[in-house]
């Protein structure tokens, strides 16, 4: 890659932008969407997609590819976005969120390239993932497997489950990405059931910890170009995030959890996400 | 590098959970993408062998079953086979979003070998019996189900998973033992119901364990010139529609046996069928609605009604009926 780092970084944040700007492309689409968990993770999606992960667009299923899964399938639209960004899948397929028959529900499906695994019910994603990862080590390949969960997806126990295993088997070719926005649903976490101390329970798991700002495009790239922290280790980043980031009126709220998108709010979402 | 058949079938001891592990040896063999994954049930599934011979294509996963089907799902992704060695109570109840998910959702490659299904631990209780399984498998879109009877079935059932583009749920058997109806020379047909006897008056559908009941009960009817057709019903799904109307027909009536929940088994799958296409009076041989009691297996199934002296009764209740 020709650019140096201060191109980089505005290459991926233009990415991010654009990310976000077709994330409520798609919820106007749909008429509603899941706003906060996909606009959190805009900025990292960026950077592992136009950045670190390799991959190759035209052929999805090229068996050296690195994989990601979105645990938390609820943001699926931030995922569509990217692919479609990096040419997996024609960009109208934004227009097709929540279309009859189409592959961009609002979960994502495996039909659709460049979607590794149906997920999107809570607790899935970090066992598949250290599947692949296991896949690759018996199969002698190198390419390293990402997945991201949310913070209120942590509460489900069979995320433990895998978090016990990926550090007993050393998979070091496995990171797992907490965006931790903080809020689920119905309010915030703290109020809920509460994840933290969160850095202590990866640790305590077994996995080497990092913890960033995910809206600080040089910290991500620079925890991603870090990979593996540990040779020995899975990594778990934990990302600190906002919910609904980018736009004002949706940020830190779980009434943007998921909340219905009209022609007037796109506009308004729009009007802040200019170049 | 085959397994040599006298060898497998002495481990096997009659009993399908071991035929199993003993045809995943075969298949590791056969097949270099087969990866066999564990929740604490080597020995239940008689996977040391494999193990030991493997050791680079098999995952212990410890008592977690959820992980373990989704670990398997991830691993299919990849190009690998996964084989998942698990109880059949906990693979399905406690890990059904796991397996309806990322197994049979995203249709992936994954072979669940479920032993001490049915009520096979008795002494268990209610806990531990799985009473369900079929239920669930069979209404999961892309899944396979399979009963095998006995332990040359398991293994030649288990071999063929080796050519089924989807997943599949292998319903094993627990430490009792499965007496053999089929052997070296039977084929095993996916989804084609086996007749292992003939008969017009009135036709036994049966899968797993009460296969051997069946034809038991069947050879105890003879003797008072009642011929009752016995099929075993290995493949619950895809369903043989087409033995199962045809004995309907040829008898007019049907008794089915099965260690499960009357609610959405083998019997269920039956009647489905002739309720729409063929009305025709059955009986229904299997678990009530209610939890089993503690017991050794035989006694329990007995007081549930699972017995050859059940199924006579209801083959002559059917047909005094007639």
């Amino acid at each position: 890659m020709a650019d140096n780092k201060g191109d980089l970084i505005r290459r991926l944040e233009n990415e991010a932008r654009q990310i976000r700007r077709n994330i409520w492309r798609a919820l106007r689409a749909g008429g509603s969407g899941h706003a906060g968990g996909s606009n959190s993770a805009a900025d990292i999606l960026a950077a592992l997609y136009f950045h670190r992960m390799r991959i190759r667009p035209s052929e999805p299923d090229w068996p050296e590819r690195d994989r990601f899964v979105l645990s938390k399938g609820h943001a699926n639209a931030a995922l569509g976005a990217v692919l479609a960004q990096a040419g997996f899948i024609d960009e109208t397929i934004l227009d097709k969120f929540y279309a009859f028959e189409s592959p961009f529900g609002m979960h994502p499906d495996i039909k659709m390239n460049g979607v590794e695994m149906c997920t999107g019910a809570l607790g899935h994603g970090l066992s598949i993932a250290m599947g692949m990862a296991l896949g690759a080590r018996i199969q002698k390949k190198d390419f390293h497997t990402f997945v991201m969960v949310g913070d209120g997806e942590l509460h489900e126990g069979s995320n433990w489950e895998a978090a016990m295993a990926a550090s007993h088997y050393r998979l070091a070719n496995l990171t797992v990405i907490v965006d931790f926005n903080k809020i689920a649903q119905s309010g915030p976490l703290s109020e809920l059931i509460n994840v933290e101390p969160l850095a202590e329970k990866w640790r305590a798991f077994g996995f080497e910890v990092k913890e960033i700002d995910g809206h600080d495009m040089g910290e991500i790239v620079e925890m991603l170009d870090a990979l593996p922290l540990n040779a020995v280790r899975p990594t778990a980043i934990i990302a600190h995030t906002i919910k609904g980031k980018g736009v004002s009126f949706a940020e830190n709220t779980y009434v943007w959890h998921s909340n219905n998108v009209t022609d007037e709010i796109y506009a308004k979402a729009l009007a802040e996400l200019s170049p | 590098m085959s397994v040599n058949a006298n060898d497998w079938r002495a481990k096997a001891a009659n009993q399908t959970r071991l035929a199993f592990g003993q045809a995943l040896l075969e298949l590791g063999a056969r097949e270099p993408r087969t990866v066999v994954l564990s929740a604490d049930t080597q020995d239940l599934l008689g996977i040391r062998p494999y193990i030991e011979r493997f050791p680079e294509h098999f995952i212990e996963l410890g008592i977690a079953e959820q992980n373990a089907i989704g670990v398997a799902s991830g691993l299919a992704t990849t190009g690998l086979r996964p084989y998942v060695c698990a109880y059949a109570p906990f693979i399905t109840a406690r890990s059904m979003e796991q397996v309806r998910n990322d197994v049979a959702y995203a249709k992936q490659r994954v072979v669940i070998g479920a032993a001490a299904s049915g009520i096979s631990l008795g002494v268990a209780g209610g806990t531990h019996h799985a009473l369900e399984d079929i239920a669930l498998m069979r209404s999961l879109p892309n899944m396979t189900v399979i009963v095998p009877a006995d332990a040359d079935e398991a293994y030649r059932a288990t071999l063929a998973t080796q050519h089924i583009d989807g997943p599949v749920y292998m319903r094993l058997g627990g430490r009792v033992e499965e007496p053999p109806h089929t052997g070296a020379d039977t084929p095993f047909q996916l989804g084609r119901a086996l007749q292992l006897r003939t008969g017009n008056d009135i036709a036994i559908v049966a899968c797993g364990a009460m296969v051997d009941l069946a034809v038991k009960a069947s050879d105890q009817l003879k003797t008072e010139g009642i011929h009752a057709r016995v099929l075993n019903m290995h493949t619950i799904k895809p369903f043989d529609r087409d033995a199962v109307l045809k004995a309907a027909t040829e008898t007019g009536g049907i008794v089915t046996a099965e260690e499960h929940h009357l609610v959405g088994g083998l019997g269920g799958a039956v009647a489905d069928l002739l309720s729409i296409e063929l009305p025709t009076r059955m009986r229904m041989i299997g678990m009530p609605d209610a939890f089993a009691c503690v017991g050794h297996t035989v006694r329990v199934r007995e007081k549930y009604g699972m017995s050859v002296e059940a199924i006579v009764s209801a083959c002559r209740g059917l047909l005094e009926n007639k």
